[in-house]
């Protein structure tokens, strides 16, 4: 159900590692509660964040929400697609739906993150 | 949870079904961003069945009806229907509500789910011919510009009938009252119909060419759009209709509960009012944001949210006068969001005098 690429927080955040780089987004699960997607707000680049920081926030019709950066790091990159068009997290969360990309990050803090099967039981825990 | 006739039918649809004012009913079937430009562009179907419903019987019952709400009901002309508000005597607003008059003798009256205990204690505790028919009536909506040219192929009658005018009609022998009303801007209809005949007029009218169902989520950015208010969210009994900008709909030359304490409003004047607020992005308002000039806090958010068919920010908040007046800059919420005070509607295109 959850890409296996990923490693998630009980916030519902997703971080993939690629070379050194970490991108963020929200999970479909996330996207699925929060409805149609209406607004983005971004970090700006080269803003440092710790991990558990608000790094971001996302509006939909029904809600507002703060995004926590799964690790710390610095902001390399952010998606401007999501400016114009925020329905992309509804549609492809896991791709063309991304957050940001972190750099600098430290990889021991994955560690405290779940994998895909971990977030999924989680999931299931929380719709009952 | 209760449940409206159209319960099962909202669950084999896919809609995500949440609790309102106790009632069960889908706040979204495919989303509510398609939900809401299909309803301003072709035609959805609502579910209201939650909502209040009254019959009056005779000029007696009127009479007593009239001396409860603000809006002259027996000064209607036959088949209109008109707006107003149930006040008590503080002037604060129980609920509004829409006043028809079905017949020389008869009215028919729409109010909500919220208050509906309340509002059905003093109706019916005003005079016996004022009966309370909420259980035995369902309601649908059916709004979009292409509402009229669906529903003639159900109900000829629905071919005629001008904004604000309603009637007594008939669907394969079952009676039924139509009124050209509605809550989303658009050209549509509400069908008050016997509970058991629900399923089958929502299946026959779903069943045309561009027709979807809409839930809960849509009615509200649809409304928001427009300006109209929520009952229990935009105004409560705290809030008076001078106050919500209700003062069209008063009428002043009869006598009703409350009307002094809103000429003494009016006469000392100095109350907040209800302002349309925008945001100048995507960003929106939400209800209980305080709003803010500067930094001291001068009125709270009821109603806000990204309206799908304006592109940005929309919403309403209780603000002085002074600050009611279009073009003020404020900021609204925890992160200062700026807004800016509006007239109404956001939405201009609306279909519903068409």
């Amino acid at each position: 159900m959850f890409p296996k690429e990923m490693k998630y927080t009980k916030d519902h955040e997703w971080v993939r590692e690629d070379d050194g780089v970490y991108t963020v987004g929200i999970t479909s699960f996330a996207a699925e509660q929060l409805g149609d997607v209406t607004y983005v707000e971004l970090p700006e680049i080269g803003a440092e964040v710790e991990q558990g920081d608000s790094a971001a926030a996302v509006e939909s019709v029904k809600a507002a929400s703060d995004v926590y950066a799964p690790v710390g790091g610095r902001v390399c990159e952010t998606n401007h697609e999501l400016e114009a068009a925020p329905e992309l997290v509804n549609q492809d969360p896991y791709e063309q739906g991304w957050f940001f990309k972190l750099e600098g990050v430290s990889p021991a803090q994955l560690k405290s993150l779940l994998d895909a099967d971990a977030y999924e039981k989680y999931v299931g825990e929380q719709a009952h | 949870m209760r449940q409206t006739p159209l319960y099962d039918e909202h669950v084999s649809l896919g809609g995500k079904v949440v609790d309102f004012h106790g009632w069960a009913l889908p706040v979204q079937f495919s989303g509510i961003v398609q939900e809401h430009l299909h309803t301003r562009t072709k035609a959805a179907l609502f579910d209201c069945s939650h909502m209040g419903e009254f019959r009056i019987h005779g000029k007696d019952a009127v009479r007593a009806y009239a001396r409860l709400v603000c809006s002259d009901p027996e000064g209607l002309p036959l088949g209109r229907g008109r707006y107003g508000a149930v006040l008590n005597e503080n002037g604060g607003i129980i609920d509004d509500i829409i006043t028809i008059r079905l017949a020389e003798d008869e009215w028919f009256v729409v109010t909500n789910a919220g208050p509906l205990e309340k509002v059905s204690q003093m109706f019916c505790g005003a005079h016996t011919g004022i009966e309370d028919v909420s259980d035995a009536t369902a309601k649908i909506d059916i709004q979009g510009p292409s509402a009229r040219d669906v529903l003639v192929r159900e109900i000829p009658e629905a071919a005629g009938l001008k904004y604000f005018n309603a009637r007594p009609a008939r669907w394969k022998n079952v009676d039924l009252v139509l009124s050209r009303t509605g809550y989303t801007g658009e050209l549509g209809f509400e069908l008050f119909v016997p509970e058991a005949a629900a399923v089958d007029l929502w299946r026959a009218l779903l069943s045309h060419d561009g027709v979807i169902p809409a839930g809960l989520g849509a009615r509200d950015t649809l409304r928001t759009e427009l300006g109209y208010l929520l009952s229990g969210q935009d105004f409560d009994e705290s809030r008076t209709p001078l106050e919500a900008k209700m003062d069209s709909f008063i009428a002043w030359d009869t006598e009703f509960t409350g009307k002094e304490a809103l000429l003494e409003q009016r006469s000392q004047g100095g109350y907040a009012v209800i302002a349309a607020i925008k945001t100048g992005d995507r960003r929106a308002p939400r209800h209980e944001f305080d709003v803010k000039q500067e930094s001291a806090v001068v009125g709270r958010v009821t109603s806000g949210t990204f309206g799908p068919s304006v592109g940005h920010g929309v919403g309403l908040a209780y603000v002085t006068q002074e600050l009611a007046t279009p073009g003020r800059a404020l900021t609204a919420g925890p992160k200062d969001l700026p807004i800016v005070t509006t007239s109404l509607p956001f939405y201009t295109a609306g279909t519903c005098r068409k």
